[in-house]
């Protein structure tokens, strides 16, 4: 055993190793939404069965959670019963929306007759309105507050736990000002 | 149905890599004759059960059969076959499959290639080889787990990365360098069993030089390649940026390297075995600390694949290698029996031995540069960024002392020489040097490196063509075709050699002269107008756009005049790809002899029939690629296996005819 080459050894690889854990489950690319805290994009789109337009002003005084989603999203289709399930519980504060992401309309009406939904999901032509929010990627959630503020986005698939979080908070925000 | 029989055939390799491992450790340890023989039965089985997944994967991409996960990740109904293929590469579980694709295959290789090399040896390597496809195996039959069921089947899928869609040259790139990084693994399963054995005699030797010299001309490739795409797609202008995954690329390449030339003194002289041995090690554990860069979501780049689980298995698996190695280097490294003559300060020796230190310099800098930004966020929690300015400032003297040495070293004779050898070996080809330097000078080389750099590339080109000449020479009489014969034949390895130094000296001169003596410019041009960049006018005439089945794309139209020659219209492009949110640029790339013409689009306004463009004169960019192909060449040819009808221990009569110095 040559004991000079075992502690060279290790001291080169001990501390690269620690470096690498320390930094583990960072993520080098979250930045927060600059929309934080500011007052949420106006739009007016259509529903995608053409019935109806919903315009963003006309909500002000309830909670607006507004997610982007595709068809072609995996995530997107995770998080479906959970934010049906949560447009039930938390029908009398929360308005929820849908906002369709880089999709086109008939897979669009298929996957809502397939899967069917408890919120009007919006048509975004030309993706105006991701991009007023900045999305970066399907699926994003929105938490509107009462009047009219961003107070947080979710990026990924929501869970039960983290949605009535994120409503609890978007309510008391209006509140509380 | 795929998602099942696909998860079988990972269990399946699974196992027979562990059982394989097992196995081969047992036969090495008892030499059992019939342990050996089940040994590499073992590992023709994992290369081919990792053949069959890969194959099943493609199939489901190509029927994009949305039921299997990563189809429903990376497929789309909307692009094109090829780059459903190519898709297998695209994301980070198919990526991990195709490595044990190329894994199966290096293994299969080397088993079949050293059938006849010691089996105690031969056992103890292929235990490593599985014990890392076993790794690999449980990566994808877990972590990244590219044949999961997905319920219920959606309709269409997203595609994958637009980079990946967007030039022929990602489909070169990725392959190349798994076939770098994978191959790194062969070299390190020789050298573990060199140190458990306690043998690195002659015939372990040559099938270690040669299975590092495989992986590193892949590496080589890859890496140009890489640049290469980068200057062809992501529109800013250059090929190489140290970004962490670039680097990631780089540091295996730079301690492969070291370990080539450290090789060829451990052949020759038998020293630095264990130094020899060590680099080896690394360059394999740079690798996988490379996938780790690369996977682990903890480097922030433009080839990061999203956040994952497999980070904290990747860094078990760093750590129980590094501590692999270091155990097995400090227990096995005084049984190697090195010799620890160096020999004259003036010699090809020491020549050897400055090449070596300084490719590890270099290696410890692009290190540093690269982990500082984390040992900065691990101890004060601040987000940094190592730039380019460290790394240029650190690179230039080492890649300029680098290529002093390319010159210098194969001058310099072998063992001890008199001052006056010394002398008459040097001096000559300082006056290809100064003629290189005046010539830089008069062609309006500004910058002092750039300068120095076109001075010792003269030199090195002058030493490394009479190296290259010498066994011609002796044969020219017998006519050219002859002597070529000599040159690819009898001195096959020497020739290869100096290629590849042919293909580094140009492709270090031609960086230092494309990234200091180019010129640039950015414009903001309505239809009708020109802006002009040193010689060339460049007029906007219009913009258009293109409907494809996959995408947008808006195209510029510039027509470009040089002097008042008319060199036609370019179109740079923008991209839009369905189901993805930023536009790609395609610059335009008009590639000369001695320079390119590079315009890219920053914005454009087909309705308004505006454009943004940044244009840029790159010198010598050119000569990178075509360095990189000589390089290549070289490589390829120290491969080739050339069968001669005897061997002598003579070698050649033109070796014994040549002067010991110029061997």
């Amino acid at each position: 055993m040559n004991r000079r080459v075992l502690w060279v050894g290790l001291a080169l690889s001990v501390p690269l190793v620690a470096v690498l854990v320390a930094n583990l489950g960072r993520d080098p690319r979250a930045i927060r939404s600059p929309l934080i805290g500011r007052a949420a994009p106006a739009f007016a789109l259509p529903t995608a069965d053409g019935a109806a337009s919903v315009d963003l002003t006309e909500l002000r005084g309830r909670v607006v959670v507004l997610n982007f989603w595709a068809t072609w999203c995996i995530p997107c289709f995770e998080e479906h019963e959970v934010l049906a399930r949560g447009a039930e519980q938390f029908a009398d504060r929360a308005q929820f929306l849908g906002v369709v992401y880089q999709d086109e309309v008939e897979k669009v009406h298929r996957y809502l007759e397939r899967f069917g939904q408890s919120y009007p999901s919006l048509l975004d032509e030309g993706g105006q309105t991701a991009i007023a929010y900045g999305v970066g990627g399907v699926p994003e959630t929105y938490f509107i507050s009462p009047d009219g503020v961003i107070v947080e986005k979710y990026e990924g698939a929501l869970t039960s736990r983290a949605l009535s979080a994120l409503v609890e908070s978007a309510a008391r925000h209006g509140a509380g000002s | 149905m795929v998602p099942l029989l696909g998860r079988s055939l990972i269990l399946l390799s699974l196992l027979v890599a562990i059982l394989g491992a097992m196995l081969a450790f047992a036969a090495a340890a008892r030499r059992s004759a019939g342990g050996a023989l089940w040994t590499r039965r073992a590992a023709y089985a994992f290369a081919a059960i990792m053949a069959l997944a890969n194959g099943l994967m493609v199939y489901a991409l190509l029927a994009r059969d949305f039921s299997v996960g990563y189809v429903a990740q990376v497929g789309s109904r909307a692009v094109p076959a090829w780059v459903a293929v190519v898709s297998l590469w695209s994301s980070l579980e198919g990526s991990i499959l195709f490595w044990g694709l190329v894994l199966g295959a290096y293994v299969a290789a080397a088993t079949w290639n050293l059938r006849k090399a010691p089996a105690d040896q031969v056992s103890y390597a292929t235990g490593v080889w599985l014990a890392t496809g076993a790794f690999f195996a449980f990566l994808l039959a877990g972590p990244a787990q590219p044949f999961a069921t997905v319920s219920p089947v959606l309709e269409d899928g997203p595609g994958p990365n637009p980079l990946l869609q967007n030039h022929l040259l990602m489909i070169a790139h990725p392959p190349f360098l798994y076939l770098g990084y994978v191959g790194m693994t062969i070299p390190f399963g020789l050298a573990s069993a060199a140190l458990l054995t306690g043998r690195l005699g002659a015939d372990f030797l040559r099938p270690l030089r040669l299975w590092l010299m495989l992986p590193w001309t892949f590496l080589t490739v890859a890496i140009v390649l890489g640049g290469w795409w980068a200057y062809e797609v992501l529109g800013w202008g250059g090929y190489w940026a140290w970004d962490p995954v670039e680097n990631a690329s780089f540091l295996p390449w730079l301690t492969a390297t070291a370990a080539l030339h450290s090789g060829l003194l451990m052949e020759r002289k038998g020293i630095l075995k264990g130094w020899t041995v060590t680099l080896i090690q690394a360059s394999f554990l740079l690798t996988i600390l490379g996938t780790f860069m690369t996977r682990s979501g903890v480097f922030n780049s433009v080839h990061s694949f999203t956040q994952s689980a497999i980070g904290p298995t990747l860094l078990v698996f760093l750590a129980v290698a590094l501590i692999w190695s270091v155990v097995l280097l400090a227990t096995g490294i005084d049984r190697l029996g090195s010799s620890r003559e160096i020999g004259a300060a003036a010699s090809r020796e020491s020549m050897f031995l400055m090449n070596n230190l300084l490719f590890v310099l270099f290696t410890f800098t692009v290190l540093i540069g690269t982990v500082f930004p984390l040992v900065v966020e691990a101890v004060r929690g601040v987000q940094m960024s190592v730039g380019r300015p460290y790394f240029d400032r650190m690179a230039v003297p080492i890649g300029v002392s680098l290529l002093l040495l390319l010159g210098v070293g194969p001058a310099l004779p072998w063992g001890r020489a008199t001052s006056e050898e010394v002398r008459r070996a040097l001096l000559p080809p300082a006056a290809s040097g100064l003629v290189a330097g005046a010539l830089g000078l008069a062609l309006g080389v500004e910058n002092g490196w750039t300068l120095l750099t076109v001075a010792f590339g003269g030199y090195a080109l002058h030493v490394t063509l009479k190296q290259l000449w010498v066994p011609a020479r002796l044969r020219v009489g017998s006519g050219l075709g002859a002597a070529a014969a000599e040159l690819l034949l009898g001195s096959r390895r020497r020739t290869a050699g100096y290629l590849v130094h042919l293909g580094a000296i140009l492709i270090i001169v031609s960086i230092a002269v494309s990234s200091t003596e180019g010129r640039s410019t950015e414009v903001e041009l309505a239809a009708g107008e020109s802006a002009t960049l040193g010689a060339y006018t460049l007029t906007f005439v219009g913009a258009e756009e293109v409907q494809e089945p996959h995408r947008v794309s808006t195209i510029a139209r510039v027509a470009v005049r040089h002097g008042g020659r008319d060199l036609g219209v370019v179109e740079p492009r923008m991209n839009q790809y369905e189901m993805q949110r930023q536009p790609i640029g395609t610059p335009a790339v008009r590639t000369g002899l001695t320079e390119d013409l590079y315009l890219s689009v920053m914005n454009v306004d087909p309705a308004g029939q505006r454009v943004g463009l940044l244009a840029l004169v790159n010198p010598m960019v050119g000569w990178i690629w075509v360095a990189t192909g000589i390089m290549g060449l070289g490589g390829v040819l120290a491969l080739v296996p050339v069968r001669r009808p005897q061997r002598r221990p003579a070698a050649s009569p033109v070796a014994a005819a040549v002067p010991e110095g110029m061997r």
